[in-house]
């Protein structure tokens, strides 16, 4: 611990905190610009200088650590003329013209700092050189006028996404922000997930679906899970009179302690689907809109009515456990086949080995941060699971060595310490291959796989050496061998010491795979499909395959082409309306929570699902807790979350 | 006889920057007055390069009067150029806020503006004669004056956030809805406005029919009427299509406001800043129309509103039908307007969508150009953008309201000249009254240059060797 | 002690600084009381008394020949010189114009423009202004208040009239301070 003295107040610090730190644990606030707490400090707005005894001239408290009985004294007349001076300089160095920008009148750092110093103009004018408006990328612009050079994006784009698009170039006057080596953004290897802009003080970096939707002081923040894969980022919803505006990555969230992909960020902001609004069904061949009493009756007699074994169920896995229990109780009890899309394939085989306790217990995605070496296999996960990439990626400077294993490029071979490109196919070959090498075996010199014997010794060395070694996997790749790569990569796993992460799928992948959901859907011989298709955006090769069914009932958010010919049409609510509860691809239970209310008395899928059962007759008993862990599960289901989750 | 010249700088009460030199025969007579505009700022140049979702924001500055008129003439424009249909509840919201700017702008300019030459007098003390002078000398006109330019004003704040620039409509649609309670809040100025426009009109009516002769004189003359119309060729202030009449009275066009270039064209006179606008299909000057209140009020065939009708009837009767041609009648047909945007308020309100949250349509169908039209107090507002697909405009056009009447404010203040100047003594009152031919279009001279200016009134009389004689100042 | 005199001009702005002035609604009747209103671009007085007014007000930048004349006039004949609005304060979006060369905005709007007839001419007369870079009014005359905003609120307006009438220094900062 050290002494220090802060405007003539002691305090004690631990060592190595900064001179800002320090203050502001003290209650006492000294304005920066470019410092963020989620970034590595710069120095360089020149905001936080103090005057600290012994030091000549005033000195940056964001990068200056404590030193035992310093000084320190953050309101000298010095340190507030060096501030409106500071200021002063930063607009004129570019050009700023507060009125017509988006974030002016309470959202700009840069102007925020200027009110608190109680500026009213600047003495030093700008030259009105004009800079550049990149508006080339489809999410992201940026306005260099604004730009302050804070440095922030830089710093976010490396540290936290990994992905180390932006930089600067030039010095002095020159200085700017640049994509790759002076690119437009839309053509460099930014991959949209929008953290700059979360960081960005300024109007510099705009969103594009989000500008002039309205201030911080017009919307509402909810802090809520992204449904968009299995990872659930914790994410803060933005809205205004009901209309999702924005989404922001939660930096309280421990999951991604804030960074989220471009899927999670952008897309569900620039939706053009067009919602459903009433319960229609096709009566003489006609559309009608009819109510809901109605609606769900015929789905119940419909349901009961028709030959068990030409019906099945599908539901999606961005819907809550919720609601994926009560329809697998319902139609479980009515004798219908219950499943998912996905139709268990990212999962079963995981499931089945780890029931029968052959599957090691999973580690979970944090412990990315303090491993040696990944190996990723079987998905390109830069496309699929983004976020699990930025943890990997962003730890290339620290030494991570990681080796991405595919047939063709993925989005990692440019970060890895060795890319293996195999043969298609050859995966589970590959694995074998290296358990081999393990035990010391010969391997096939011919190798189907194409990699030479040199490779896979490497690998296995630093698997063996390195500290955490972790093997990520998905599905994708594999195909229809993924039971056989399961198998193997458990057998590596225990071969090399490392530990296994399987990305799994959806939102509700892992759920839906501990309640049984996970069937593979055949429609030979059915002509009635009871589909939950929830917010989900159906693939072309999905609606092609249900097009054809005679009968659908779909309960669905949107109108899609299935809603165009399904028999009996079900409005529910969307994610963002909906409230339940999801299971991570580490095991964590997390709530999502509503954003805003349905409009048109719109129900939630649960609901639905609900009084479908009533119609029927069947008793759904709401306790799924129970269900969710009836059987091992890969990953340690968090069981004090359990408790807390009502 | 020398020629002489005489120069009145600034034209005051007015919105913008103007000078006006007269310019003698040798027997004394005005040879020819010219109305310049002295300014220009360039927002066609400078708006290059900005995204379409910042016009909306930008374009305001063009005018802190009629702001709105540009923040939803943009939107529509970006509307246009981006392919969407803002849903109805957006398009409901926009007109709302748009007439509580025609209440505000129009009422001002009537008790305000205009008011002191009418109210007080031509010849009033130019110390007293303006709104001070309203206050003084008839505080609770001036109140109720005020209190319905607030009322106007309030409604853009209500509905967009902040009274004058607003960030409230962007392409698309609109960012905020209407609550209960602001409804509400916003129903109960309606009688009370709607009075004191019947006051003004009264005034107005009694003022006239007091001083016949010289609305008869007043810059009298011919020209063509052009106006947003409704289907049925009613009134329209929001959207529609944009109806040219003839000076007679007769029907010349009903085009979109996608079309305008193949219509409308613009002159360029060495000596003033702003452009002409007129009918191509006459050429430049027989195709010169007017716009703004009595441009619209001839343009159209009824107003569909009860109380706005009922005076739109007395003023079609005054010239038997035909379009009404004298320059005071603007004030009328301000006044006019500003019953039927008050009658529209509460048409508005209590339309069902008025409360809804529907209010921004994302489903865009990139077009690459668009026209955004409104009726700003002033007149047809053209906003033309041409737009890359990444956002960014590429070139852009604007002919803003006033801008349509330059000829009638030029030929006015001509008129004007040789009607009531005879001699070398000039008066204060004559100068005055002349600026009121300016003033009687309520010119927003910001927006028409996309900028603006005001001078003092000095007045040189030269002779033709360009030697100042005598030099007359008009301030006290 | 006589009201102090107080006279403004508007140059290259929009006007919305004197129509967020208007807003104060009402309080135009109690600031009537404490201030005399000489010449501003709403009353018919066209000049600041030539014996001098007390606070001179100038909202608009300055873009051309004339306002820089407007600026020198004002400077000269008042007290206090308040330069009113973001455009005065620091040019405001009429500076948007110093990206560009004043011969490429005059060439696309008098010449260029798709509405523009045959014979379009960019204006040259001697009795016109000529249009020069955007400036804010400090860099041309010594400023004494900057009230910025875009407008500057009502209340602030009011806030600062008021203040300069009871012979004080206003002081425009927390809600007092915007530059939106």
């Amino acid at each position: 611990m050290v002494n220090i003295t802060i405007d003539d107040k002691k305090f004690e610090v631990p060592e190595g905190t900064t001179v800002l730190n320090a203050a502001r644990e003290a209650g006492i606030d000294i304005p920066t610009l470019c410092n963020h707490p989620m970034l590595t400090p710069y120095g360089g707005c020149r905001l936080c200088l103090v005057e600290v005894d012994g030091f000549r001239t005033l000195q940056p408290s964001c990068t200056l650590p404590v030193i035992n009985n310093m000084v320190i004294r953050t309101d000298t007349p010095k340190v507030r003329a060096a501030r409106k001076f500071i200021l002063n300089m930063i607009f004129s160095e570019r050009n700023h013209f507060c009125p017509y920008c988006l974030v002016s009148g309470g959202d700009c750092e840069l102007q925020n700092a200027a009110y608190a110093e109680g500026m009213t103009h600047w003495d030093l004018m700008p030259n009105w050189e004009p800079h550049l408006l990149d508006a080339s990328h489809p999410y992201i612009i940026i306005e260099h006028n604004r730009c302050i050079l804070c440095r922030r994006c830089v710093r976010a784009c490396s540290e936290l996404v990994g992905n180390f698009t932006l930089g600067f170039e030039e010095r002095g006057a020159q200085c700017t922000l640049v994509a790759d080596l002076g690119v437009p953004l839309g053509e460099s290897s930014c991959i949209g997930c929008g953290t700059c802009v979360q960081v960005c003080p300024t109007g510099a970096m705009i969103e594009r679906w989000s500008a002039y939707h309205g201030l911080e002081k017009d919307v509402k923040r909810t802090k809520t899970i992204c449904v968009g894969c299995s990872v659930g980022c914790g994410i803060e919803t933005i809205s205004r009179n009901n209309r999702l505006v924005g989404i922001d990555g939660d930096w309280d969230a421990s999951v991604n302690n804030g960074v989220i992909c471009d899927i999670g960020r952008f897309h569900p902001v620039n939706d053009e689907r067009i919602r459903l609004t009433m319960p229609m069904m096709i009566k003489n061949g006609s559309r009608v809109e009819v109510s809901r009493e109605e609606a769900l009756r015929s789905a119940a007699e419909y349901t009961k009515s028709n030959k068990k074994e030409q019906t099945i169920a599908v539901i999606s896995t961005r819907l809550p456990i919720e609601a994926l229990d009560v329809f697998k109780q319902l139609f479980s009890a009515i004798g219908i086949l219950a499943t998912t899309l996905e139709e268990g394939l990212k999962t079963k085989p995981i499931a089945t080995l780890a029931d029968s306790g052959r599957y090691p217990t999973e580690a979970t995605l944090d412990e990315l941060s303090h491993s040696d070496c990944v190996m990723v296999i079987g998905e390109d996960i830069t496309k699929d699971h983004q976020v699990t990439s930025f943890f990997i990626k962003r730890r290339v400077p620290s030494g991570l060595k990681i080796i991405s294993v595919s047939s063709e490029p993925v989005g990692l071979k440019n970060f890895s310490r060795l890319h293996l490109k195999i043969n298609a196919g050859s995966e589970v070959e590959f694995i074998q291959s290296l358990i081999n090498t393990c035990k010391s075996e010969k391997i096939d010199e011919q190798s189907k796989t194409g990699i030479k014997p040199d490779d896979f010794q490497q690998v296995v060395d630093w698997l063996k050496t390195s500290k955490n070694p972790l093997i990520m996997y998905g599905q994708e790749y594999f195909k229809n061998k993924f039971l056989d790569a399961v198998e193997k990569l458990t057998e590596l796993a225990e071969a090399s010491h490392a530990k296994l992460i399987s990305t799994k799928g959806g939102a509700n992948s892992l759920a839906a795979s501990q309640l049984g959901l996970d069937q593979p859907i055949s429609l030979d011989g059915v002509k009635n499909v009871f589909f939950v298709v929830g917010d989900e955006r159906l693939s072309e090769p999905v609606l092609k395959k249900f097009e054809k069914v005679s009968n659908l009932i779909v309960l669905a958010s949107y109108h899609s082409p299935l809603t165009d010919v399904a028999q009996i049409v079900l409005p529910i609510q969307t994610w963002l309306e909906d409230e339940g509860t999801y299971l991570n691809v580490d095991g964590r239970l997390q709530k999502s929570i509503r954003s805003f209310e349905a409009t048109n008395q719109i129900k939630s899928c649960t609901d639905e699902l609900l009084s479908m059962a009533e119609y029927v007759g069947v008793e759904i008993d709401k306790n799924w807790k129970t269900r969710l862990t009836q059987r091992r599960s890969p990953v340690e289901i968090d069981e004090n979350k359990m408790k807390e989750i009502q | 006889m020398t020629t002489k010249k005489i120069t009145i700088e600034p034209v005051t009460r007015i919105e913008g920057h103007a000078k006006i030199t007269i310019r003698f025969n040798e027997d004394g007579s005005v040879e020819h007055a010219y109305l310049h505009i002295n300014e220009f700022r360039g927002f066609e140049k400078f708006c290059e390069g900005r995204l379409i979702s910042e016009m909306p924001t930008i374009t305001p500055r063009i005018c802190g009067i009629c702001p709105v008129s540009h923040h939803l003439g943009s939107a529509k424009a970006g509307d246009a150029v981006l392919g969407v249909v803002p849903p109805r509840p957006a398009t409901l919201l926009r007109e709302l806020m748009h007439m509580g700017q025609v209440v505000q702008s129009h009422g001002m300019h009537f008790f305000e503006l205009a008011g002191p030459d009418l109210l007080l007098g031509f010849d009033a003390d130019p110390a007293t004669r303006n709104v001070v002078g309203l206050i003084q000398s008839n505080p609770e006109l001036a109140l109720r004056a005020v209190a319905l330019r607030k009322w106007g004003q309030e409604i853009i704040r209500i509905v967009g956030g902040r009274r004058i620039h607003p960030n409230f409509a962007i392409p698309g649609g609109v960012n905020k809805a209407l609550s209960t309670v602001e409804r509400e809040e916003i129903l109960k100025g309606i009688d009370d406005c709607i009075a004191t426009t019947l006051t003004g009109i009264q005034l107005y009516l009694q003022w006239a029919e007091a001083h016949q002769e010289d609305v008869n004189k007043f810059a009298v003359f011919p020209s063509g009427y052009l106006g947003l119309v409704t289907p049925e060729n009613g009134l329209e202030l929001y959207d529609g299509n944009i109806r040219l009449k003839d000076a007679s009275g007769k029907q010349l066009e009903c085009f979109s406001a996608k079309d305008y270039l193949d219509y409308i064209s613009e002159h360029i006179e060495n000596w003033s800043y702003l452009k002409f606008p007129y009918y191509k299909k006459m050429g430049y000057p027989a195709g010169v129309y007017r716009v703004g209140p009595l441009g619209r009020l001839n343009a159209s065939d009824k107003i569909d509103t009860p109380l706005a009708q009922e005076e739109f009837l007395r003023f079609k009767a005054l010239n038997k039908g035909k379009p009404v041609e004298n320059t005071l009648h603007y004030h009328y047909a301000r006044l006019i307007e500003t019953l039927f945007a008050i009658e529209r308020v509460r048409i508005l309100l209590d339309d069902p969508d008025i409360l809804s949250t529907d209010i921004y349509n994302n489903r865009f169908n990139f077009q690459g150009e668009g026209v955004g039209i409104i009726e700003a107090p002033r007149g047809t507002l053209f906003h033309h953008y041409w737009a890359k697909e990444n956002g960014q405009i590429i070139k852009l056009n604007l002919i803003v309201a006033t801008g349509n009447n330059n000829w009638a404010m030029c030929n006015a203040v001509d008129s004007v000249a040789k009607t009531y100047i005879h001699g070398p003594e000039i008066t204060e009152g004559q100068l005055n009254r002349i600026e009121a031919a300016v003033r009687a279009h309520d010119p927003c001279l910001s927006c028409s240059t996309h900028a603006i200016g005001q001078m003092p009134i000095v007045i040189d009389i030269r002779d033709t060797n360009n030697q100042l004689i005598k030099q007359v100042r008009r301030y006290a | 002690m006589s009201k102090p005199k107080v006279a403004s001009d508007w140059m290259a702005g929009c006007s919305g600084c004197h129509m967020s002035f208007l807003d104060i609604d009402e309080r135009i009747v109690k600031l009537v009381e404490l201030v005399d209103l000489r010449s501003t671009p709403i009353t018919d007085l066209k000049q600041p008394d030539e014996a001098g007014v007390d606070v001179g007000i100038l909202e608009g930048g300055i873009n051309n020949t004339a306002n820089e004349e407007v600026a020198k006039l004002m400077r000269s004949r008042c007290k206090i010189l308040v330069a009113f609005g973001d455009c005065a304060v620091f040019g405001g979006v009429p500076a948007l114009r110093n990206f560009f060369t004043i011969e490429d905005s005059l060439k696309r709007v008098y010449k260029d423009i798709e509405s523009n007839d045959a014979e379009a001419i960019i204006p040259s007369d001697p009795e016109l202004c000529k249009p020069t870079r955007v400036r804010a009014v400090h860099e041309v005359v010594p400023v004494d208040i900057f009230m910025p905003g875009c407008p500057p609120d009502a209340d602030i307006i009011f806030y600062v009239l008021s203040e300069l009438a009871q012979g004080r220094m206003p002081e425009l900062k927390n809600d007092k301070l915007m530059w939106n």
